[in-house]
């Protein structure tokens, strides 16, 4: 059971109001975890020296918290990736990861593939105000500034709504797709989270989620859930809804545009195979056999196998898919892999009722089954 | 050249340990079945990967039988009942991308079971038969 903590003024390095206040409030209070040797490291986001984006950085320097970045309105990989090299097995020290709830998510099913260990690791995150993909990013910072990029980024989020995938609301540039129909926008499967939203006069408050993250905060006093909160969260909750009801675009037709470049496979936080199937060579494919596929058909697309890359890999992760769009991001064909992955994953979730990165107990589906389920998958009339 | 009648072309992924037997049944007892199914025996209906089922339907296969044991009788104990939800996702993904999940039929089939093993078989052609050929036959592009 989560609880709220006001967070003390002494971890206050800043307003709580305001652009910076989250990601100061986040600062301060990992300044105390590392200084009281709680945590060996950071990992959270950082600019870059040039200013352009924002990285992921492992700090181990106090100091250097100074300016982290974790709200800023850019996602350039999935952090559960980098845990992925990070976290492979456990440390003696402790590291506190700075995740967006997407990548919260994607870390603790990676846990259950065994792929993270999170016996060194703590998982703080915050309410994500979503992302607009890097090259919308890069352009909005070069005409006006990260600040009033991120200035704006929240202006719509707490208020006058969301611009459209591709299209550009007034003034400001469009979300990504997959940011747009992101209903888990909290950090509620964090070990401690900042909830910010909503969070009105009284600024934003610790959301204490498991008893790692009790243990290591190890004070501060209950406060109760600001008033405002719920109502903010609902009211982008349904615009996001709105935006998952928009018509799709026609798969095949899309998927012409790939090139089987693969970097939707490498950015993906769930894709982890050392070894991936769709690999020509893993197919066992020599020149004859695409010549007797051309003579069949008449003639075949070059690279082949392109939509049995896509469903392939669908069928293999869209029960883990957390949304986060980097497939699309990384797109050099600019195919909405995020919104259709997203899709995809939420009917495929939906059969099992399984929200992945929900809970670190809940089975991964693929993993178990139930004796009586699924009716209609075998549905022999005898 | 005249259009040639419509004949389905069916590949059928069958467990080695109940539906394989089940046809082989079939077979030593003489049943007559339609010979529009290509069967390939795999060891369980739980350690087929969906691409090869995807693979088939791309290259243009009419529809796709897999047999498995009685939920209960699994060789591996519960290879059937996960193949089941490997199934919900594939169907689920094949809907999804505007295909079609009817062209694909599980079915658990043991190995006693020659007469319902034909019967099957004469069922899911009679099905495919009335879907008509794969659009993707002739689709280049996938």
């Amino acid at each position: 059971m989560s609880s709220m903590v006001q967070l003390s003024e002494s971890s206050k390095a800043g307003s709580a109001r305001g652009p910076q206040g989250p990601a100061a409030l986040l600062a301060g209070l990992l300044r105390e975890l590392l200084e009281r040797g709680a945590v060996a490291a950071v990992l959270a986001p950082k600019p870059t020296p040039a200013g352009t984006t924002v990285t992921q950085v492992l700090i181990a320097d106090p100091e250097q918290l100074d300016g982290i970045d974790p709200l800023a309105p850019v996602q350039m990989v999935n952090a559960a990736h980098i845990l992925r090299e990070l976290a492979r097995e456990p440390l003696e020290q402790k590291i506190a990861a700075v995740l967006r709830p997407c990548e919260v998510r994607a870390t603790i099913e990676l846990a259950k593939l065994k792929q993270v260990s999170l016996d060194s690791v703590v998982l703080i995150s915050h309410d994500c105000p979503g992302v607009h993909d890097l090259n919308v990013y890069l352009d909005a910072v070069a005409g006006s500034g990260a600040e009033a990029v991120r200035e704006r980024r929240l202006a719509e989020l707490l208020g006058e709504g969301e611009a459209g995938g591709g299209k550009k609301s007034a003034g400001g540039a469009a979300l990504r797709n997959a940011c747009r129909q992101c209903m888990h926008f909290t950090g509620d499967s964090a070990d401690l989270s900042l909830a910010w939203i909503g969070a009105g006069e009284s600024g934003a408050l610790l959301e204490v989620h498991t008893d790692k993250g009790r243990e290591l905060l190890g004070r501060g006093a209950e406060a109760p859930a600001p008033a405002g909160r719920a109502e903010s969260l609902e009211r982008i909750r349904a615009q996001r809804l709105a935006a998952q009801g928009e018509e799709p675009e026609e798969l095949l037709t899309v998927l012409e545009r790939c090139i089987r470049c693969y970097n939707c496979r490498e950015v993906c936080p769930i894709c982890y195979c050392k070894e991936c199937l769709m690999k020509p060579e893993k197919m066992g494919y020599s020149p004859e056999r695409y010549l007797r596929r051309a003579q069949k058909k008449g003639l075949i697309k070059m690279p082949v196998d392109t939509v049995l890359y896509h469903l392939t890999r669908m069928n293999h992760m869209a029960s883990s898919c957390v949304a986060c769009g980097l497939c699309e991001q990384a797109c050099p064909m600019d195919i909405p892999l995020g919104s259709i992955f997203a899709r995809v994953g939420r009917n495929v979730q939906a059969l099992f009722d399984y929200v992945p990165g929900r809970s670190l107990e809940e089975e991964l589906p693929v993993t178990t089954f139930k004796e009586d389920e699924l009716p209609g998958v075998e549905d022999a009339k005898r | 050249m005249p259009e040639q009648a419509f004949e389905p072309k069916i590949i059928a992924f069958l467990c080695n340990w109940c539906t394989y037997a089940g046809a082989d049944l079939a077979g030593t007892g003489r049943i007559q079945y339609p010979t529009n199914i290509r069967i390939i025996r795999i060891m369980c209906s739980g350690s087929l990967d969906p691409t090869y089922v995807l693979k088939v339907l791309l290259e243009g296969a009419d529809g796709v039988l897999i047999g498995g044991c009685h939920p209960g009788d699994c060789h591996y104990i519960s290879g059937n009942l996960k193949a089941r939800r490997r199934l919900a996702i594939l169907k689920s993904v094949l809907k999804d991308a505007g295909l079609e999940p009817e062209r694909v039929w599980l079915r658990w089939i043991s190995a006693s079971e020659g007469a319902y093993f034909a019967q099957t078989v004469t069922d899911f052609v009679d099905h495919v038969r009335k879907l008509g050929a794969n659009p993707l036959r002739m689709e280049w592009a996938v």
